[in-house]
């Protein structure tokens, strides 16, 4: 999952989380500051009380009647006032039902015992619960409607915010990650950030990969020039022993060794010439500007390779079908690719065994052509590495110099060709040319 | 004829001219360009194989002051340096040839030979092989008035050998002329012996080709 998603879902069900929270808990909470308050309104109304009853005496109220009682209207308050036992003493705040002229109501009461003028009286102060909750649902709903907003206007924020920020992370992830082939050749500017972290991650980036881009470089500059400065030595070597083998009179033991030396020297001249030719192709010194059809290649690659064909009595097939042109291509590389497959299908196939090179054009993988041997085959821990230098697969016996299929990779790099290779042991391998839509 | 070798290498030069003094080629060595444009300038040469790689500067700058003295020379380029471009400057320069080193001291022969009947225009009669007769040519091997059938890789073998007669050439070698730098030494040798034993077969319906000899764990010979 991306960071800005992960951040956004974040936010948004954190804050979901804090909704919920709150409409869950909000009758709850109201209605406890509401008790709060009434408790509290009820002790300041027995302070005024007393206080009245202090000042005005408290025959002023009762006016020789026993008891005292006074209530509003609707009966959403009243107070009592009435004699108590000598040794009562009450102080409470309690919920109870009191029949107020013939109806039963249910108030908040606040019952308090006190003296005056040595006697012991009882003061009760009720509120109607329904008074006091008929605010409640009015208030859940303002507080859930103003949270709610203020929500809204946060999570915009914050989503405004996140993705302004993260902005450039985006921007480093695009420019220096995505759609950016080794090697990193195109130059990528520094992503304009005020963020500390991204610019030193942007910044480690452009070093990493100016290094790796150095050390690659190197390596490639300094295959070129060890092979090239290998040219000279080995032609030297190579004409003095030709100028040697010119002598009649060297004994035969004498022109078998320099025969071998010749054999071993060819092969520092191969491998020479493979390195030098993969680090030609990575420097990108061939021009890529030829038009040529796979039938005609493949034509002129059998000509050349046929004798081996023969000798193996391999049963070459090709069924090129849609015979497409390969546009903007290099014509002696691509010789070179198709040379180095079919070789191989012929060099690891077994005796009397079968190659099929076929093609197809379709919409969503555009051109391909595949190269098919019924031949030894490649283990699949071996898949990885066929394309790697000197590597070759665990033979029984030692073929060829391990040069063939890197330079086959080089190629298809450089003309962007995808390879796909599948292959089963003993029952064959089979490479897929991928071509790049034009 | 005449050859110049402009070549820094001392040890690859002495060798060049090893090999082709025994061909019966008149050999001059230069080491620099200044040394070779001063060779140039007092002698004429039918050859000129040009290093590129001089110590006192690139040989293809060479070129087309050396063209103004000898202008009728054959022109072949020599050089580790192998890439297309190059390859490309050297011939839109006026170079005959082109020969990547390392190169086969065999194959430099054949080249200039080729170039010899192309360029000096070489009356070549037919050249008399046994009883047979080659045009080099026209591609052709001859038994008195009948042309014998042979395939692109046989007369290119037959030829090259042809050319070096009385040299014993070995499989690799004759490989390496034969597919290049296609060429898979232990495994196209076998293909020689096979070619081989097909010019026999073709030849042998006329007259015997025991010219062609085979040396024993070495290669074949064509004895003149």
């Amino acid at each position: 999952m991306k960071l800005s998603s992960k951040l956004i879902l974040f936010i948004t069900s954190s804050k979901l989380v804090v909704v919920l929270l709150f409409v869950f808990s909000l009758p709850f909470l109201v209605s406890q500051i509401v008790s709060e308050y009434t408790n509290y309104s009820l002790r300041s109304q027995q302070d005024k009380v007393i206080n009245v009853v202090q000042k005005n005496g408290i025959q002023h109220y009762l006016q020789g009647d026993d008891s005292y009682g006074s209530y509003t209207m609707l009966k959403e308050e009243y107070i009592a006032l009435e004699p108590a036992a000598k040794n009562k003493h009450i102080d409470t705040i309690k919920t109870a039902q009191r029949i107020v002229e013939r109806d039963t109501l249910t108030y908040r009461i606040l019952i308090h015992t006190f003296n005056y003028d040595q006697k012991n009286y009882l003061l009760e102060i009720g509120k109607s619960i329904s008074s006091i909750n008929q605010y409640n649902k009015t208030l859940q709903k303002t507080a859930l409607y103003v949270l709610m907003g203020l929500i809204a206007l946060t999570l915009l924020i914050d989503l405004i915010f996140t993705r302004i920020l993260i902005k450039p992370l985006g921007k480093i992830i695009k420019s220096k990650l995505i759609n950016r082939k080794f090697p990193f050749k195109d130059y990528s500017p520094p992503v304009p950030t005020s963020t500390q972290d991204f610019k030193y991650l942007d910044e480690s980036l452009i070093l990493l990969m100016d290094q790796i881009n150095e050390a690659f470089e190197k390596e490639r500059e300094f295959t070129a020039n060890a092979s090239h400065e290998l040219m000279t030595p080995i032609s030297i070597l190579q004409n003095k022993m030709e100028n040697l083998l010119g002598d009649e009179n060297l004994p035969e033991s004498v022109v078998l060794k320099i025969i071998e030396m010749m054999k071993t020297l060819s092969r520092l001249k191969k491998i020479s010439n493979a390195l030098l030719l993969i680090s030609r192709i990575e420097n990108q010194q061939f021009v890529k500007s030829a038009h040529v059809k796979p039938s005609v290649l493949i034509n002129e690659v059998l000509e050349e390779i046929n004798h081996r064909l023969l000798d193996q009595e391999i049963e070459l097939k090709v069924d090129l079908k849609t015979d497409q042109m390969l546009v903007n291509v290099n014509q002696d590389l691509l010789f070179q690719l198709f040379y180095n497959l079919i070789n191989n299908a012929i060099k690891y196939n077994v005796y009397q065994g079968s190659i099929l090179i076929t093609d197809s054009h379709t919409p969503e993988n555009g051109y391909s052509i595949m190269i098919q041997d019924t031949g030894i085959g490649i283990a699949e821990e071996d898949l990885d590495f066929i394309f790697d230098r000197f590597r070759k697969a665990n033979l029984s016996e030692n073929v060829g110099y391990g040069l063939g299929l890197s330079i086959v990779k080089s190629i298809a790099q450089y003309h962007d060709i995808e390879i796909l290779v599948s292959s089963k042991v003993k029952e064959g391998t089979t490479f897929t040319l991928i071509f790049p839509a034009k | 004829m005449k050859v110049l070798i402009v070549e820094d290498e001392k040890t690859l030069a002495y060798e060049m001219e090893d090999f082709l003094k025994k061909a019966f080629y008149i050999c001059d060595l230069a080491h620099t360009i200044k040394d070779g444009l001063e060779k140039m300038e007092s002698n004429s040469y039918d050859f000129i194989l040009l290093d590129l790689g001089l110590p006192d500067g690139d040989g293809l700058s060479l070129l087309p002051k050396a063209k103004k003295h000898n202008p009728d020379a054959a022109y072949i380029i020599l050089t580790a340096r192998g890439n297309l471009e190059d390859r490309i400057a050297g011939l839109d320069l006026g170079a005959d040839d082109y020969l990547p080193k390392p190169f086969s001291l065999l194959e430099l022969q054949s080249r200039m030979q080729a170039i010899a009947r192309r360029k000096f225009n070489v009356k070549e009669e037919l050249l008399p092989l046994g009883d047979f007769q080659v045009d080099l040519q026209k591609r052709l091997i001859l038994f008195q008035e009948n042309q014998i059938e042979l395939s692109r890789k046989e007369f290119d073998l037959l030829s090259y050998l042809f050319l070096h007669n009385n040299r014993v050439l070995t499989r690799m070698q004759l490989s390496e002329h034969i597919w290049g730098t296609f060429a898979d030494d232990d495994y196209d040798s076998n293909y020689i012996d096979a070619h081989i034993k097909n010019i026999r077969k073709k030849l042998n319906v006329w007259a015997p080709a025991d010219f062609l000899e085979t040396v024993r764990g070495v290669g074949y010979r064509i004895r003149k």
